[in-house]
Parts: C-alpha cells; structure tokens; sequence
C-alpha cells in the first residue's frame, strides 16, 4: 500500500474532524476556560483557576439534577413502552400502511418544537375540555389541573422526545429476519418465547440506541419545564439557563454544564457497560471475544 | 505488515490531534482576556444626530404600541420615510439583559438602535458602558414635552442617558369573576387559591410589594427585609401557592382562565383578553417604574432614533399610543387632547392618576447587596 493510499481515511476523516474542532472542541474550551474564572458582571470575569465553581455550582442545586433524573427517565420508559409495540406494528403489522405510519411519526418534526408544546400548554389548560373530561373520569381531582404538574412535564417530553424512540427501534426491527422468529417457533417456543430470546435480544441495538437518543436531551431539556411546568417542576437546564440569563453568573453556569456533561457520560458508559457495548454497536470486536 | 499500519495510523492520529491542540490554543488566545467588567468612565459616546432616513430597529416590551395601518409605526414610516423594524422581544429585563450582554461587551448591538428597559436596567447599562449619551439639543420636543416629575429621576438626574417611553404600576391582576375579595399581596397567600396565583419574575416587582404587605417600606427596606420576604414568597412557591414565575406573558394565564390572580403591570389591559379581570391598586400601595428608551453602544442610525424619540412625544402621536397601550404617558398635554377625544379614558385612575391613588406607591429600587438578593431570587424562581 502506498503512502497515499494509507492516508486516504484521514483525507476522507477531515471534514468531519474539522467540523467536530469548530462546533465541539472549541466551544468545549472555552466553556471549560470560563469555568475556571471568577469576577462578577461589574468587575469582570478574570481567569483564576477557580476550581471551587465546580462544587459551588452543585450546592443548592441537588434537588433540581435529581428531578430531572427522575423526569427524563420517566420520560424515556414511556417512550420505549410507547414506542416499541408502534415501532413493532410498523414494522410488521401495517402493511401498505408503512409508510404513512412512519411519515405520521415524522410530522409533527414539521412544526417547530416550541409551537407544539405551547399549544399542548392551550391543549391543557385549566378550564380547557381535555382537563374537564379528565376531571369528569375522575382523572384529575375536581380542582386538580394538569398544567404547572410533573406530570405535565414528563408528558411533554415524552412526546417531544417520542420519535427519537420510535425510529432507531424502526430501523432495528425492520431488519430484523422473520426466518428466525418461525425457526424459533418451530422448536415450540410460544410467541412470549420467541419475542422475549429471540426478537428482544436482536433488537437490543435499537433499544439502546433509542433510550440514548432520548434520555440525553431530554436530561438537558428546559423548554418543558418552563412553559408546561410551574413553581417547583424546575430541571437543571432551567437552572443553567436562570444562571446564565438571569444571574449571569457565566462561570458557575459553565462549571454546572460541564458537570452534567460528566455526569452523563459516566451514566451513558455504564449503561452500555450494561446493556452491552456489542448490543449497542453490533460490532465484531464482541463477537470476537465471545 | 498490519502492525506497521496500525503504528502508522497511531502517529497520524497524534499529528491530527496536535493539530486540533495548537488550533484551540491559537483560537482561544485571539479571544478577549475579561468578559464582562468594562464600566462607565464619564466618557460616553455621545449618539450623534442629522438627518432622519434610513433603516431603524427597535425592541420593544409586548403590546406596548398600537399596531396596524394607523398604528405609530406606520405613521412614523409615512412621515419621515424610515423603514422601521419594530421587535417586540422585552419580555423581562434580566433575560432581554442575557441575551444581549455577549454583543454589547463587543461594542454591538445586534442591529437594535433603541431599546426599551426599566429604569435600573437602563441604570445597570449605563454603569457597565454599554449606552450612549444623548445631546439634549437634538431632542427639543423631548424636553420641552416630559413631564416634570419624570425630569429628575434619581438614577440619571437630568435625563442623560434614557427618556421615558411609559410609566406604570405593579399591583394585582384579579379575575372577578373568580376571586373578587382579593384586595392586598396578602390575599395572594390565601390557600384558598392555591395554584392559581402568578408572581412576576422580576425582583424588583414582586418582592417590594410583599414588603409592603407586611409593612416595611422598600424605599428604606435592609437586605435582611428583601431576604425575609423572599423566603415567605420560596415557601409559598414550595407549597404550590404560587403557580409560576412569569414575565409579561401572566396576562396569557388570565386570559386562559389558569389563574385567578397574578401580580402585574396597570396597563395591560389591552393585552388581557378576559373581559373579567381587572388591575386593584394593593390596599397597602402600588410600585412605580417607567420604560425608557436608551440608545446601545455600536447603533446604527442614531439620528433616526432620535427622530424617533422626538416623534413619540409629539402630544399628538403620545395619545394614540396612550388611548391603546392605556399606560401612563410621560408627555405633556396627553390629558387635554384625550378629554376631549375620549373622556372616559382621561378620568381612568390607572391611566391618570392622581397623587392620592398613589399615595402609598413606591419607586422601584434595587435591594442594596444586588448580587447576594438577586442570587436568593434566583435560587426562588428556579425552584
């Protein structure tokens, strides 16, 4: 192989890593600089290596990162109980209706993200018909409301946040080789049997992929919790942004998005320790060492 | 064979990522070396005036001009031939604040000539150099028009740098149809209506009428005062009390029918499409603020601007604003034109009031440790 030839990957790898430098690391660096500074609005901002912004950021705030655990997690379950028998029924039950399934997946994408959930906040509204059927079914207590409820904000980003399960799970099924499914009842396993040691397994890959897609943005998410939330529905990207807009404390907003960032990470790593670095890539390597 | 490769692509690897390296290095010292800081040192740009042509951009609060055909806009356009794009994106001071800082610290104002802030906003700019001064001889009709109790504020004594766009008072928002006895802050608390109450975002609203409510004069209030009464207005957000924290966008929630009551701002009744809800003076006062127009470092087109400026206080133009944004003008002359024209709006309270209305009203002011009281808000707010 020549030499040419043995850098062609990295001709090829270039514009990639250039837009990976411009929009990733350079942006990281300069958070990761601001977070080290001290000073306030009035004085400026000087570079200090102040380390302390890190836990000072984390003080106070505790509550709010535990929520949005608890809120994005949700969130995601119900996507995945959501979106896997859709994705499922698509992919095999819809016949000549695929497509426009999958395009009513794809539509709501049409209309910003913002307008859809304002108009869920007008959908949802105290004295809307929604919340009167939902009180008359008992759902909702007599002077309960649904709007400014965790519930609200969990349902808003579950449905946010749904076609970014629905897909990934689409395209792992659509692949998936029925052959197997009939070998499997052909050794008298029952269709539980079958979904549970043979569907399931073959579309761990998209499971993972789809809880990644949707868990991480909706960890960071603010815009729900603003508009379809209310007094103590508050997620940590509302705190970075009351920091950022409100505060404008730029150092300790940094620091707090740089720890989230971390602390994503090490969840999303052990996860796919977890579930399987071969379920998630469906690589060789795995198989390899198996 | 492969081994080789693998070494070699290793290196190339390293090469690729010492470049990343020295690339970011080399970015980030191009970048400044303080963000933020700057200060006013007495020597202002002055906004220079001349002709009035050209394009013209201003943001504004929401509902806070009569729009259409007939609108100011429009006939500011017809009069002078500028092309004006007029931006409703005030929403609140401290966010409006945020999303500019970045580009006013670089001397830019994102194409903006006027904005339009209250006035320790207008204040808080002007500290950190971020307005420019204004030349009293190319704004006659300005000065000849203000009131005079607007001529002398205490924050910019002789009007240096902001002129009054409107006045106005903080008080209750009261759907009467739902909860016609709430007459002070203190109703606010009642757990009869719980969840169906609104505070403004803004420190500087909400938190002095709770001081009033339970006696202490903000004008005088200690930074132990402004952090009782945020703690009381945190317990009641904890317990749910308090639906949420807005900015102009409580007269949306009133009109939605989502709230009974909302503390907010005396004109906004163009804007409250609830034909129930009205604004109550608080039995224990009102606070008293006004919007000014301010010219930002780096705008384009300051003579137009200030064409603006002097077109608003033409008594003429300032009573068809009065007539459809019903906030408290700052022009001279406004009352005469209007009770002949609409007198039922000339004898409103809330649009001319008089001395003894607001009797027990308040100036805003800022707490007098900013920075530890905004952070304990902040911390409120963002429950």
């Amino acid at each position: 192989m020549s030499r040419r030839q043995r850098l062609v990957p990295y001709w090829l790898l270039g514009p990639g890593l250039l837009w990976l430098l411009l929009f990733f690391v350079v942006p990281m660096y300069f958070m990761g600089e601001l977070a080290l500074r001290s000073g306030s609005l009035t004085t400026g901002f000087t570079f200090t290596w102040e380390w302390a912004n890190f836990p000072d950021s984390l003080s106070g705030h505790t509550e709010q990162i535990v929520r949005s655990f608890f809120y994005a997690g949700t969130a995601t379950l119900l996507a995945l109980a959501i979106g896997y028998p859709l994705a499922y029924a698509i992919a095999f039950r819809a016949g000549r209706f695929k497509l426009l399934l999958l395009f009513a997946v794809i539509a709501p994408f049409f209309t910003t993200y913002l307008i859809r959930t304002i108009a869920w906040k007008t959908i949802l509204s105290d004295d809307s018909p929604l919340v009167g059927v939902l009180q008359a079914l008992a759902l909702v207590p007599e002077d309960g409301r649904v709007l400014a409820t965790p519930a609200a904000v969990i349902a808003g980003l579950t449905y946010n946040f749904l076609p970014f399960m629905i897909l990934p799970l689409y395209a792992n099924l659509e692949r998936l080789d029925m052959r197997l499914i009939e070998a499997a009842k052909d050794l008298y396993a029952s269709s539980r049997t079958a979904f549970l040691k043979v569907t399931l397994p073959l579309t761990m890959p998209g499971i993972v992929a789809g809880v990644l897609l949707t868990f991480i943005p909706a960890f960071g998410d603010y815009i729900n919790a603003q508009l379809l939330g209310g007094t103590g529905q508050a997620m940590v990207g509302n705190v970075i942004q009351s920091l950022y807009l409100n505060q404008r404390d730029y150092p300790e907003a940094a620091a707090l998005s740089f720890l989230m960032m971390a602390l994503i990470l090490v969840v999303v790593s052990v996860y796919i320790r977890f579930a399987g670095t071969g379920a998630f890539m469906g690589d060789e390597d795995e198989r390899e060492r198996v | 064979m492969r081994a080789g490769e693998r070494s070699n692509g290793g290196a190339t690897r390293l090469a690729v990522a010492l470049v990343a390296l020295a690339l970011t290095l080399g970015l980030a010292a191009c970048g400044g070396d303080t963000v933020g800081g700057g200060g006013n040192s007495g020597d202002a740009e002055v906004a220079k005036g001349g002709p009035v042509k050209g394009e013209l951009t201003i943001s504004n609060w929401p509902g806070y001009i009569d729009p259409g055909a007939g609108g100011t806009v429009a006939e500011f356009e017809n009069e002078t031939g500028v092309s004006l794009d007029y931006i409703e994106d005030v929403n609140d001071n401290n966010s409006f604040f945020g999303k500019l800082q970045p580009q006013l610290e670089q001397g830019e104002s994102g194409g903006r000539s006027i904005f339009v802030v209250t006035d320790w906003m207008a204040k808080q700019m002007w500290d950190l150099g971020y307005l420019q001064e204004l030349n009293r001889d190319d704004l006659p009709t300005v000065f000849q028009n203000l009131v005079p109790n607007l001529e002398n504020p205490s924050f910019d004594p002789g009007r240096k740098y902001s002129i009054p766009w409107q006045s106005g008072m903080t008080g209750i928002w009261v759907d009467t149809s739902k909860a016609p006895d709430i007459k002070s802050v203190n109703d606010l608390f009642d757990p009869k209506y719980k969840g169906k109450v609104t505070f403004l975002e803004e420190m500087r609203d909400s938190v002095p009428l709770v001081m009033k409510a339970e006696g202490v004069d903000p004008e005088e209030a200690t930074n132990e005062d402004w952090e009782k009464a945020i703690e009381k207005v945190k317990g009641a957000a904890q317990s749910g009390q308090i639906r949420a924290f807005t900015g102009n966008n409580y007269t949306e929630e009133l009109t939605a029918g989502n709230i009974v009551a909302a503390i907010g701002w005396s004109g906004d009744a163009s804007i409250v499409e609830n034909p129930n809800a009205e604004w109550r003076m608080p039995t224990e006062g009102c606070v008293l603020w006004s919007d000014n127009m301010v010219i930002p470092v780096g705008a384009p087109n300051t003579p137009a601007a200030l064409g603006w400026m002097e077109f608003v206080y033409e008594p003429e133009v300032a009573a068809d604003l009065t007539e459809y944004i019903t906030y408290v003008s700052p022009v001279d002359g406004v009352k005469d034109l209007l009770s002949n024209s609409n007198p039922q709006l000339a004898k409103d309270p809330l649009v001319f009031p008089s001395a003894e209305f607001q009797e027990n009203c308040s100036t805003q002011d800022s707490p007098p440790d900013v920075e530890s009281v905004s952070a304990a808000w902040a911390d409120t707010v963002a429950g």
